[in-house]
């Protein structure tokens, strides 16, 4: 089996389902800055273990009240992907905070225009 | 695919989450019969005499404190997942019934306590995220506080207009800073930020005492913001794409036009030119309202916990607004007639904008079946 390419975004879990859990996060768009949760920065890590997915993600703003909307629309995308045994695990973290560094290349360009 | 069964309803939540809605609702009624009132046009439904002059008296601390006060109070409590910050939209829901009733001191002094009480709940938030954005915001509730608190003392007119535009325009200044991040920003461009907002403030705060060149800095300061989010905001990228973030950016760049034409308007306005109405309502409507267009579809999913399905339909109520607002402030700059038709216009926007929403969340339900989110999760 070919070893898939890095994940955007550290990922801990077996690697067929890499694949599957970056398009289903690459599928949570802010409609603010039309970009993926994942070309923003947002996701922290990934890590699939003992039957439970955790996600650790980040906001831009502590301000923004649609944190939660963001968090059900990742759990709704990564339960269309995940087999049956794993539950789904999102944790809203602040550190370290969220930075432009953060954003992808193709973000990046998109931005600057 | 079996799934964990989803989290069991909460009725009481949701009763309290109706009565709130139906106050806001209320609130946006009252404050839009008052408009009419003042724009020479009777309310159609049944109105005595004394509520339509309390109404039309209340118009402005209704729209600013009382409904988006309630609003962004709403969303910011959301966001900062406290129950005591809910107290905000509390307090100024019921300073906003007592208005309507009649008792201005009361009222006054629970949406002074509301804003207050606004202040505690943003240094939360920039203990929890110490930013120039959350800073700003701060600001903002800060500006809202003394505004209501010179309500409360017994102050009025643009006195208090300026305080309470401050508190609006400053909240969305630190929004779309933050969305700046995200572009390549000169350095320069916080520093003007903070240099055009601390002349917004300086212009409030001098408005009670020297009116004249408060309101040409105060209309300065909002001209050059919106220079500067015609230079820097996310939207002229954003405007590009399609579907709900092209929208959104719409909403915006047509919003920082209206805010342009505010800010020469408010200042022509204290040189004792006859610019009041475009002055005040380019800036809450074609500013401040085109801004609440362009985010409810993002953000009342999160505050209302109502899913809805966008559509280019949500063109019409915005397409609406700028033409309701160009007979208004346009052509009703020559003829009374036309000022009157616009501001029924400007009722009518609001009107098919919140039918927009109604037919948005049934489009939602019909296609999702009414599912609930979440399910595997936290187990």
């Amino acid at each position: 089996m070919p070893t898939p390419a890095p994940a955007p975004f550290p990922y801990a879990g077996p690697p067929e389902l890499q694949q599957p859990i970056v398009d289903a996060l690459m599928r949570v768009v802010d409609p603010e800055v039309a970009l993926t949760i994942v070309d923003v920065g947002l996701i922290y890590g990934v890590t699939l273990a003992d039957g439970r997915a955790h996600v650790r993600m980040t906001m831009t703003s502590a301000a923004c009240p649609v944190a939660d909307v963001i968090l059900d629309d990742v759990e709704t995308e990564l339960d269309r992907v995940l087999p049956e045994p794993y539950t789904i695990d999102v944790e809203l973290c602040w550190e370290p905070p969220w930075t432009p560094e953060r954003m992808s290349e193709r973000a990046r360009r998109f931005m600057q225009g | 695919m079996g799934r964990a069964a989803a989290p069991p309803p909460q009725p009481a939540l949701a009763a309290i989450r109706f009565v709130v809605m139906g106050l806001v609702a209320a609130t946006l009624l009252a404050a839009v019969a008052g408009g009419l009132v003042r724009a020479g046009i009777a309310w159609p439904l049944r109105w005595d005499e004394a509520h339509a002059g309390l109404a039309a008296a209340a118009h402005a601390a209704l729209m600013m404190s009382g409904l988006l006060g309630t609003v962004i109070g709403i969303e910011r409590a959301v966001a900062l997942k406290q129950r005591w910050a809910h107290l905000v939209p509390a307090c100024t829901l019921a300073g906003s019934v007592l208005l309507l009733r009649g008792q201005a001191l009361p009222a006054a002094a629970l949406h002074a306590l509301a804003s207050l009480l606004f202040v505690g709940v943003n240094l939360v938030l920039v203990r929890k995220q110490n930013a120039a954005h959350t800073q700003l915001l701060l600001v903002a509730a800060i500006a809202w506080a003394m505004g209501n608190l010179q309500w409360a003392a017994g102050a009025s007119g643009d006195v208090l207009h300026a305080w309470w535009f401050s508190f609006l325009v400053v909240t969305i200044a630190a929004e779309r800073l933050e969305m700046t991040r995200l572009m390549r920003r000169e350095p320069a461009a916080q520093t003007s930020l903070l240099v055009i907002v601390a002349a917004l403030l300086l212009g409030a705060l001098l408005h009670a005492w020297m009116p004249r060149p408060a309101g040409v800095l105060f209309g300065g300061a909002l001209l050059a913001l919106a220079a500067w989010l015609g230079l820097y905001d996310i939207a002229r990228r954003t405007a590009l794409t399609h579907g709900l973030s092209r929208y959104m950016a719409v909403c915006l760049l047509s919003g920082y036009g209206w805010l342009a034409v505010a800010g020469a308007a408010w200042a022509a306005m204290a040189l004792g030119g006859p610019t009041r109405d475009l002055a005040l309502h380019a800036l809450g409507l074609g500013f401040i309202v085109g801004m609440v267009m362009g985010h409810a579809p993002a953000i009342l999913p999160a505050v209302a916990r109502v899913k809805l399905h966008y559509g280019p339909w949500f063109y019409l109520p915005l397409a609406l607004l700028q033409v309701s607002l160009l007979l208004r402030l346009g052509a009703g700059a020559v003829d009374a007639a036309w000022r009157s038709t616009g501001a029924a216009l400007n009722a009518l926007t609001l009107a098919l904008f919140a039918a927009t929403l109604a037919g948005s969340a049934i489009a939602w339900r019909r296609r999702h079946g009414g599912t609930r989110l979440t399910h595997r999760t936290r187990p």
